[in-house]
């Protein structure tokens, strides 16, 4: 399976929608604490030879802690960086036109960035001052700005289905449901008793919500009634760092922790873990699912590997 | 804050609270709330439906007037409530319940008669705008805050309690104990007295018996003093004797070590810095330190990531995972000031920030779970607004609205079982490496044309996806599978085409055409014998 090391820990790994071969790595210096960072963008090798081939990488000032791919536009990429900016690169171009916008209007790091899937014409970015901006590429300022939560915001999430709702997981242990039409958050569901790293819509459930926290455990929640949740994950061993639904299977989710696991769960099931993969040697912090590729699984982590491979293949074999 | 008026979840929620027929359901549940707010799309269901709780609300309003809650953030103060569970309204209710002289943190928006005329929300946005959370770990701050003050005027009392109490067993010992203890001194006496008196001796005077216990006393002293002084003495030559023996080892290491050297100079080795040291440690019994730096495991205090000054995602952990010995290091050096030395300069602005993105060669692709969804609402009208968003970007609501409702009987898009879909797929992708198939979306219907081989050059499958300009159009008003009503819109048409062309479809942003055809250009086989179309 291929592998790519990368110069710096990595943070997040995304495919494109666009190209099943392709998939963009966030990576920061010294494990983001303080330091440049650099995007990467790599091709699959078509030929199964275990060396994945970088396409492009940019250099930022500061860690790259997220990315996005554009919905609308095959060579477009936000890049969630530390100093608080966006900045958006275009593949296209060559290197010394990009990046081609940078919006500075965060006052902390940003955490998260997401495409909206439906309307493909905006992204969220979350960030550690409290808020959630919404952005369109033209504009040089945010459209709107969401300050509820009481503490850093992890993550922001955009529902699948409906193009003017997301979620968005919060330090303040809360996870908060929104919709830009509304001035405020719609819903406000205490999630866990530790901070929310991360949350993802179910694809095939509208209404179905999942997050991951420091309390190492994954919830999954019913926002219809959200009381309590539909179903608990227990089994990382850490903090769970990230978690992604599946875009093929309405119940397959893969999720990562500092305990240096990826995992696969289907929270329908009584034994809800059906995978687990352990190939890094550090904290696994970034994984995706690919949207045009059924099974196909990427992650990164701080041991500065990305590994891609096929659910029930070993990511490690060559 | 508006909530959602319109279609109740009520009916919904009975029935779908396992996501298990979610695929039905969603459509029934779509169905109900698009059908019922023909105004508003808003999805109902993403607001909290519940009414007001009135026990929360005492209890959050009991929690507020605390005086030591008034003295904290507002900020703080709702995101206690949120954590406890009320909602948005419970919270703006108890805040308007609770008579509030706000302190000078707040800004603006105060009012004196207690009754907060503008709404909450202006309270706890204003003052959220003003403030920022000062202390780093804010959640719970309020309920620390409290639990610390507690501790200070705990503490305080505690000393002086303890102060007062030893001051009283002091007392109670000089008045008690002590009387007490003088009696029972007399008495003994008294007693030896009473003694010495039956005797009928001629009274010793007491000075002759303490001089006599004096010199009792002295004598022991002096026996005393002799035994101690010939401890020492003898202490001393045991220690002249060990000093002699060490000498006298010592001497004799030395000798073996010039020995040894000789030897070894004889012999040409020369490694004599290891040996001396391996020498040495025999001399003086060292042992080995601990040449691993102790690795702080766990330990370490995870707030002061001091230049992201103090917002890492660990700070109230259950369980702190061990982080890498060199994440610890650098954190190290900066809580030092020193900075990691492989920093670079980076200008990483844009070089000329209006520049516009490049031409878009590609045209979005729907999303697997798109499909399913135009899949299963093909069997039942299609109403929600909301699916064809998904599949077409740029839709006016109204429109699509009239237009597929009057489109119930689409017979084509007829229902095709997804599991086995499903597991044609993971076969297929099982047995193939990822790149070869550039069409293994889910195909969902039931007529299933062949699929479009798997594309041996990458290249060649973005050239055929490449938009031709060419004039789609006719050739599709041609094409039309079914005989829909001739005002039917391009947007329907896309629909169609979506599903008929296995997925590959060609959304311009701006353009209305879809250039589906160029699938069947590419002689993939179709066989539209229901359909009529004419693969070119």
């Amino acid at each position: 399976m291929p592998v790519f090391k990368t110069p710096f820990n990595g943070y997040s790994v995304k495919f494109s929608p666009f190209y099943e071969s392709r998939l963009a790595v966030a990576t920061s210096q010294n494990f983001g604490i303080l330091g440049n960072g650099r995007l990467h963008v790599l091709d699959l090798p078509s030929s199964p030879t275990p060396q994945i081939s970088e396409l492009a990488s940019f250099e930022t000032a500061d860690g790259v802690y997220d990315l996005a791919w554009s919905e609308s536009h095959e060579s477009l990429l936000v890049a969630a960086v530390a100093d608080g900016s966006l900045k958006i690169y275009d593949l296209a171009l060559p290197a010394s036109s990009n990046p081609i916008r940078s919006f500075h209007e965060h006052t902390r790091e940003v955490h998260s960035a997401d495409y909206n899937p439906v309307r493909r014409d905006s992204f969220l970015s979350s960030s550690w001052d409290d808020t959630v901006k919404l952005w369109t590429i033209d504009r040089p300022t945010s459209v709107r700005t969401f300050k509820e939560h009481a503490y850093c915001v992890y993550s922001a999430v955009w529902n699948p289905r409906h193009g003017d709702v997301f979620a968005s997981a919060s330090g303040d242990c809360t996870l908060r449901v929104w919709d830009v039409r509304e001035p405020g958050s719609t819903m406000i569901i205490p999630a866990h008793e530790f901070e929310v790293l991360s949350c993802d819509w179910n694809k095939y459930d509208d209404c179905c919500i999942a997050t991951a926290s420091v309390d190492k455990t994954i919830k999954v929640w019913d926002v219809r009634s959200y009381r309590v949740p539909v179903s608990v994950l227990n089994g990382h061993g850490y903090a769970v760092r990230k978690v992604k639904f599946s875009p093929h299977r309405q119940s397959l989710m893969v999720s990562c922790s500092y305990d240096m696991t990826v995992c696969l769960w289907d929270y329908m099931v009584e034994d809800a873990l059906v995978g687990r993969y352990d190939h890094h040697t550090e904290f696994a912090v970034g994984v995706d699912m690919s949207v045009l590729v059924e099974g196909l699984l990427a992650s990164t982590g701080w041991d500065e590997l990305v590994y891609v491979w096929q659910h029930g293949t070993d990511p490690r074999a060559s | 804050m508006a909530t959602q008026s319109g279609a109740p979840p009520n009916p919904t929620d009975g029935d779908t609270q396992k996501p298990e027929l979610a695929q039905q359901t969603n459509q029934d549940q779509q169905e109900s709330r698009a059908e019922a707010p023909k105004q508003s799309i808003t999805p109902s269901v993403f607001v909290n439906s519940e009414p007001m709780r009135e026990e929360q609300v005492q209890n959050a309003v009991k929690f507020l007037s605390h005086p030591k809650v008034r003295g904290s953030p507002v900020i703080y103060r709702r995101s206690f409530l949120e954590k406890k569970g009320l909602t948005k309204e419970e919270i703006d209710e108890a805040f308007r319940r609770v008579p509030d002289p706000q302190p000078s943190a707040q800004a603006g928006n105060v009012n004196q008669d207690g009754q907060v005329k503008s709404s909450s929300n202006n309270q706890s946005q204003a003052p959220v705008q003003t403030l920022q959370p000062v202390v780093a770990t804010p959640t719970g701050a309020m309920g620390t805050l409290m639990r610390y003050q507690f501790h200070w005027s705990h503490a305080i009392l505690a000393v002086g309690l303890l102060a007062v109490s030893g001051a009283g067993t002091a007392v109670l010992v000089k008045k008690a104990i002590v009387p007490r203890l003088k009696s029972w001194i007399r008495k003994i006496v008294s007693e030896e007295e009473n003694d010495l008196a039956e005797k009928g001796g001629s009274k010793p005077s007491l000075a002759e018996e303490a001089a006599a216990a004096a010199k009792a006393a002295a004598a022991a002293a002096a026996d005393v003093a002799k035994v101690s002084q010939e401890m020492l003495q003898s202490r001393n030559e045991e220690r002249r004797n060990f000093e002699e023996f060490t000498n006298l080892l010592d001497v004799q290491v030395q000798e073996m070590k010039s020995m040894t050297n000789a030897i070894r100079k004889l012999e040409g080795q020369t490694s004599a810095q290891g040996r001396s040291s391996f020498i040495d440690q025999e001399d003086h019994k060292v042992t080995i330190s601990s040449s691993q730096q102790p690795y702080v495991n766990g330990k370490a205090d995870y707030d002061l990531r001091s230049v992201r000054s103090s917002s890492p995602p660990k700070t109230a952990e259950p369980s702190i995972a061990p982080h890498p010995k060199s994440y610890m290091d650098i954190l190290a050096m900066i809580q030092r000031g020193e900075r990691p030395p492989n920093i670079k300069e980076i200008n990483d602005l844009p070089p000329n920030p209006n520049q516009q993105p490049s031409n878009s060669r590609l045209a979005p692709r729907a999303k697997p779970w798109e499909y399913s969804q135009a899949q299963n609402m093909s069997g039942q009208a299609l109403q929600s607004p909301l699916n064809v968003e998904g599949l077409i970007s740029n839709v006016q609501d109204n429109g699509i609205n009239s237009q597929l409702n009057g489109d119930n009987s689409v017979p084509w898009w007829a229902r095709k079982n997804v599991k086995i879909t499903e597991i044609e797929n993971e076969d297929e992708l099982k047995a193939g490496s990822y790149t070869s198939q550039t069409s293994e979306k889910p195909v969902q219907r039931t007529w299933v044309p062949p699929r479009p081989p798997p594309v041996a050059m990458p290249e060649a499958a973005e050239a055929i996806r490449r938009p031709k300009s060419s004039v789609q159009k006719e050739q599709l008003a041609d094409d039309q599978p079914i005989a829909h009503p001739s005002n039917v819109t391009d947007d329907l048409q896309r629909i169609t085409k979506i599903s008929e062309s296995g997925g590959d479809v060609e959304i311009n942003g701006g353009s209305s055409v879809l250039n589906s055809t160029e699938i069947h250009e590419h002689g993939n086989g179709f066989e539209r014998s229901e359909t009529g179309i004419e693969s070119v």
